[in-house]
């Protein structure tokens, strides 16, 4: 169990962004190197070398950290490249490093002692067999929880293992277990744990056709909507289908309401998703969820943050995932 | 020349336990097929369904000369679900990991690293080599020519490649077949069971795109690797793996053995399989470093 | 919402610039501007990367010519076009002016107006989501992309912003939201 405040933990796509985040009182933000070592690898995003110093620098300005996700999985002949990435961020100055890959955590634990690991959500670790055997062999110190984990089950695991847990209270859903999902690479190519790309934009279409507008990945339908309806990024898991007429609507995981309740499951950080996003989303949930957990530090309610960022969300619909166990 | 073994992954669908007994029985005795993975991978709920006959099936196998593995679960969560890996892992047979949970209880004995592990190149291969993996089995996105890599830097290891059946292709928190039917997790009913191959789903221009077994996402597209035994060798590859669908697998284990012996060409397989009861087209994309759904020309 | 935005900011923003515009071309001082921009931040076009070479079809839906974008850095080119000219066009974004621009700067959230359909695209999307990021990151003015400075620079970013900020409350209000407040 934590005692101490939680913290805010905000995504930083961009050097401007990263200023933002911080600007607006994130405790830490999280970036990655520009390429396929993180997984938000879109054209026009992340950072440089020395874009990431200077981001470092200004955050150490302010009293803030810099998490560096390297959290995609190297593929056999290029392991040198993630491992390069992981010297380049320690010599930044990096608070921690966000990784997923064996090959990752290896590197660092046998050669940046000193630097906190974080594993990435898309090891997929949910038990506390699977968060010891990391803590074990590498020294991590913090596990960012798979999003399939509800409330109780969090806090129950958290009970049961001696790392600190940050788990996402807002923006994207992902409702595949991350870094275990072949969707994109089946229909395009290009996938979140080879490329640090879901659904990559160079196979999206947006095709008028009479009436509605089909939204397609590499050809596949992923969703059809009527003029002035509110549409969504193509993501193939959020996608409408027909299996027996059911279909599913695009979401944006909320649990602003649920802070308290992840502070009492014992949750060290709170992460908001989104580094593909701009700096008006950013500064909008940094500055609400800080108002929130301030709030609830300090033994109050959360403000109803819910409302208020309903705007920011894709698709215009909310959800509090798998916090809540009815979603299943 | 050294031979290409064949594995027969494990089942991921729900079928009845006399399906099951069925379905072994015939694999023990007819299949030209080497290395026979049994257990639930999928849904721990499923469980106590297949838990009795396993005894009798790992039996027939081992009797019919088949080395058979144990796989376990690829996203335990509950604590018998846990509990029932641990047990899993401490039987003296060859056993199959699906998550890292496995590992700690496994560490220093023998082990098949499944394509629900991330094992995407040489140093994450050794890592878990020196803990005990003796045939890997990488995610099925990776590419012939990448498991090549790898397995040239890891020559003391098995390195299998998932050749045929529908492609699983992600996992999640929560079971489709269960929402398709307006009915939560905690109580499915178990409706998963009357697809045996996985619930098609289509795009909303009808598509053939995907399908569902409970938690698990599955391509629609049925993956018909046939590769001649001298590129997997020189590559490194040594076990070509075939994962069960309600189609003949015995026919698919001789088409495959026929092509790896050379005494069918790869046109030839891939029109034996072309003929079979498939749930879905062939294709063959991801071997190749091509998106999954590829369908090449020549089938 | 919108359309009552458009109607009472517009023309007081054309009143504006109309002194500058006068002097030259409308396509050649803006493909000036963004090439002057690019001597100024160079970073911007980089983070493009392949996608410079690409050609952006921006149409303003609020008035009556579009433009065509090649931010080829110092080689840029800026056009106007007709509203059917998209033969040549990678991609093709349309939106009323006021929150074009107000991507620009990044007071108005890309990804929100697209979702909400204020704004819409087709074409090469990776390209847009380059374009996107790197303008994101770039904090630019709308005078910056119109080639202004000094004290008209001011006048402009202030009734252009001033417009979106108007513009913004009226979305608010209408949808009974409250994202007003977070201002």
């Amino acid at each position: 169990m934590t005692v101490g405040q939680m913290e805010l933990v905000c995504p930083a796509g961009a050097p401007a962004t990263l200023r933002a985040a911080i600007t607006a009182r994130a405790d830490a933000v999280y970036c990655g190197f520009q390429g396929e070592t993180n997984a938000r690898n879109f054209p026009g995003l992340n950072f440089s070398p020395a874009e990431l110093a200077d981001g470092v620098r200004f955050a150490r300005d302010h009293g803030k950290k810099v998490l560096v996700a390297i959290n995609t999985f190297a593929p056999a002949g290029r392991v040198d490249q993630w491992r390069k990435a992981a010297d380049e961020a320690a010599a930044c100055g990096a608070d921690a490093i966000i990784a997923a890959d064996l090959a990752v955590l290896d590197h660092v634990a046998n050669n940046h002692k000193g630097l906190r690991l974080h594993l990435s959500v898309q090891a997929a670790a949910a038990t506390p067999e699977a968060i010891g055997f990391y803590a074990e062999a590498f020294g991590v110190r913090r596990v960012v929880l798979p999003r399939v984990l509800s409330i109780q089950e969090i806090a129950t695991l958290n009970r049961s293992i001696n790392v600190e847990t940050e788990a996402f209270v807002f923006g994207e859903l992902c409702v595949m277990i991350e870094g275990r999902c072949f969707l994109s690479s089946y229909a395009a190519e290009k996938s979140p744990n080879l490329n640090g790309v879901c659904s990559p934009p160079e196979a999206v279409s947006y095709d008028q056709e009479a009436g509605s507008t089909a939204a397609r990945l590499s050809g596949f339908t992923i969703d059809r909507y009527a003029p002035d309806q509110p549409t969504g990024y193509p993501t193939l898991c959020k996608g409408r289908f027909s299996a027996g007429g059911t279909t599913s609507y695009p979401v944006s995981l909320n649990a602003g309401g649920l802070i308290a309740g992840l502070k009492a499951a014992g949750v060290t950080a709170l992460k908001i998703e989104g580094r593909q996003r701009g700096k008006g989303y950013v500064t909008e949930g940094v500055r609400t969820f800080r108002k929130a957990v301030d709030a609830i530090e300090a033994g109050g309610d959360a403000p109803e943050i819910d409302r208020i960022l309903a705007r920011m969300s894709e698709g215009g619909r909310r959800t509090t995932g798998a916090y809540k166990k009815t979603w299943r | 020349m050294a031979r290409i073994a064949l594995t027969l992954g494990p089942v991921f669908f729900h079928w009845p336990a006399d399906r099951l007994a069925n379905f072994y029985r015939r694999i023990a005795d007819e299949a030209a097929i080497d290395r026979v993975h049994i257990g639930e991978v999928v849904c721990g709920k499923r469980m106590p369904f297949s838990d009795p006959v396993w005894p009798e099936i790992i039996e027939r196998l081992e009797r019919g000369g088949k080395e058979v593995v144990l796989s376990t679960l690829a996203a335990p969560a509950t604590v018998r679900e846990r509990k029932a890996v641990e047990e899993l892992c401490s039987d003296g047979r060859l056993v199959e990991i699906n998550d890292i949970t496995a590992l700690p209880t496994r560490f220093g004995q023998p082990f098949v690293a499944g394509p629900f592990v991330n094992v995407y190149n040489e140093a994450s291969a050794q890592f878990l080599i020196r803990r005990g993996a003796r045939t890997i089995c990488p995610p099925v996105e990776l590419s012939l020519a990448v498991t090549g890599t790898m397995a040239r830097a890891c020559p003391e290891v098995e390195f299998e490649l998932f050749a045929f059946g529908r492609l699983p292709l992600a996992l999640s928190g929560r079971c489709y077949h269960a929402r398709l039917h307006g009915l939560h997790k905690d109580s499915c009913q178990f409706t998963c069971e009357e697809n045996p191959d996985g619930l098609s789903v289509d795009t909303l221009d009808g598509q053939e795109f995907l399908a569902v077994n409970g938690v698990q996402t599955l391509s629609h597209q049925v993956q018909a690797f046939c590769p001649e035994s001298a590129d997997l060798l020189a590559c490194g590859v040594t076990r070509l793996r075939l994962s069960p669908q309600t189609v003949d697998m015995v026919i698919v284990a001789q088409t495959y053995r026929a092509l790896l012996d050379g005494a069918e060409t790869p046109t030839g397989a891939r029109f034996i399989l072309s003929c079979l009861d498939l749930p879905g087209a062939l294709a063959v994309g991801f071997p190749h470093g091509r998106p999954g759904c590829h369908v090449p020309d020549t089938i | 919402m919108v359309e009552r935005t458009k109607a009472g900011e517009l023309p007081a923003f054309i009143r504006v610039l109309f002194p500058t515009v006068a002097a030259l071309p409308f396509g050649l001082l803006l493909t000036r501007s963004v090439r002057v921009l690019a001597a100024r931040q160079p970073r911007l076009f980089e983070r493009l990367a392949e996608h410079r070479s690409a050609c952006f079809f921006v149409d303003p839906t609020d008035l009556a010519f579009a433009f065509t974008v090649v931010p080829d850095g110092e080689r840029s080119l800026v056009r106007i076009v007709g509203k059917a000219e998209t033969s040549t066009a990678s991609v093709v974004i349309r939106g009323p002016l006021l929150m074009l621009l107000g991507l620009l700067d990044g007071t108005l959230d890309g990804d929100a107006l697209f979702f909400h359909r204020v704004i819409s695209v087709s074409g090469r999307t990776e390209a847009v989501v380059a374009l996107r990021n790197a303008i994101e990151d770039a904090e630019l003015r709308p005078a910056d992309l119109l080639g202004l400075h000094g004290a008209v620079a001011r006048f402009a970013d202030a009734g252009i912003l001033g417009g979106l900020s108007a513009a913004r409350r009226l979305a608010a209000s209408s949808d009974g939201d409250q994202a007003a407040r977070m201002q």
